[in-house]
């Protein structure tokens, strides 16, 4: 009796070993080597889907076991050229500086918040409420200062006049 | 007419040969791989500077890697100005060889498979260790940085 040949993920094997290898390939060229990622997580998923194929037919899994662990390598490879980008920054000098610039800019815009805030505060005891409105403009400022004064406070400020 | 039978069976009767074998379908896919970066490679001129691939180091750090120039170097060579490859990536030259030892290695294991088909074990074999050390060889100073990436930050 003739044995039949069950190929049931095959294909998928083939295509999964080829997309690994060219992964592997990629993976080391560090222009390259972080977008590898990509079709070396779709050369696991092929060979997964593959896998779990062969083993429902009881087909051969030699090429899938193989493209599985050069994909799971090959992404292993590209995820490591973080450590060679981070080293390169580290040497160059330059990725901190960046940091550094983009925290500063992060902090100016705070402060600038903070300085622009409405703040408001409400107090309740024994049926007595008491709210207390104060704003950091200091537009607002001046305009209740003015209010205050009836006068123009520039001109009055000026203590040394005076004398 | 007879002729064109013949010649077609015997064409269809090769196809069978190299689509029902997977080291066959694999060193045809690798083949044509090599053949399309040679065709990049031939394709994007050094001059106007158009490649597409960018590198991802360049952008995230703003500093060159070991591999940037390998584009404009694989170009180069192709053109036969050698001596401008080097100048544009030192190991353009051994990666540039890496692929085309490459094609000839998938050309001819693929001779050899449907040559003597009860080796086909043995070859893949050979071709696996083969192919493994000229990888080894090309890319070393690329995996060399790796290593040297990581070593580094631990």
């Amino acid at each position: 009796m003739e044995d039949v040949k069950n190929n049931s993920g095959q294909n998928l094997g083939i295509a999964a070993l080829v997309t690994a290898i060219i992964t592997f390939v990629l993976a080391v060229i560090p222009c390259v080597g972080l977008i590898a990622v990509i079709p070396g997580i779709i050369s696991i998923i092929l060979a997964s889907v593959g896998l779990s194929q062969a083993a429902r037919s009881n087909a051969p899994r030699g090429m899938l076991v193989a493209s599985l662990i050069i994909g799971v390598i090959a992404s292993l490879i590209s995820v490591s050229q973080v450590f060679v980008a981070a080293n390169i920054a580290k040497n160059s000098d330059k990725w901190p500086d960046e940091i550094q610039n983009i925290v500063k800019d992060v902090q100016d815009d705070v402060v600038k918040d903070l300085e622009d805030a409405n703040i408001s505060i409400k107090i309740e005891s024994n049926g007595e409420k008491v709210e207390i409105n104060a704003s950091t403009q200091n537009k607002e400022k001046e305009q209740k200062l003015e209010e205050l004064e009836g006068v123009n406070t520039q001109e009055n400020d000026t203590l040394q006049q005076k004398k | 007419m007879i002729l064109y039978n013949r010649k077609s069976n015997r064409g269809k009767g090769i196809i069978k040969k190299l689509s029902g074998e997977p080291y066959h379908i694999i060193n045809i896919l690798f083949a044509g791989v090599i053949v399309l970066v040679l065709l990049y490679s031939g394709f994007f001129s050094p001059e106007k500077d158009n490649y597409p691939v960018v590198c991802v180091h360049e952008k995230l750090t703003g500093e060159p890697c070991f591999s940037c120039g390998l584009s404009h170097s694989f170009s180069l060579i192709v053109r036969g100005r050698i001596e401008e490859a080097y100048e544009w990536n030192q190991y353009g030259m051994r990666v540039f060889l890496f692929f085309i030892a490459q094609l000839f290695f998938r050309l001819d294991f693929l001779r050899l498979s449907l040559k003597r088909p009860e080796n086909r074990k043995q070859l893949i074999v050979y071709d696996s260790i083969s192919s493994g050390l000229i990888f080894l060889i090309s890319f070393w100073p690329f995996i060399a940085s790796i290593f040297k990436g990581i070593s580094q930050l631990f």
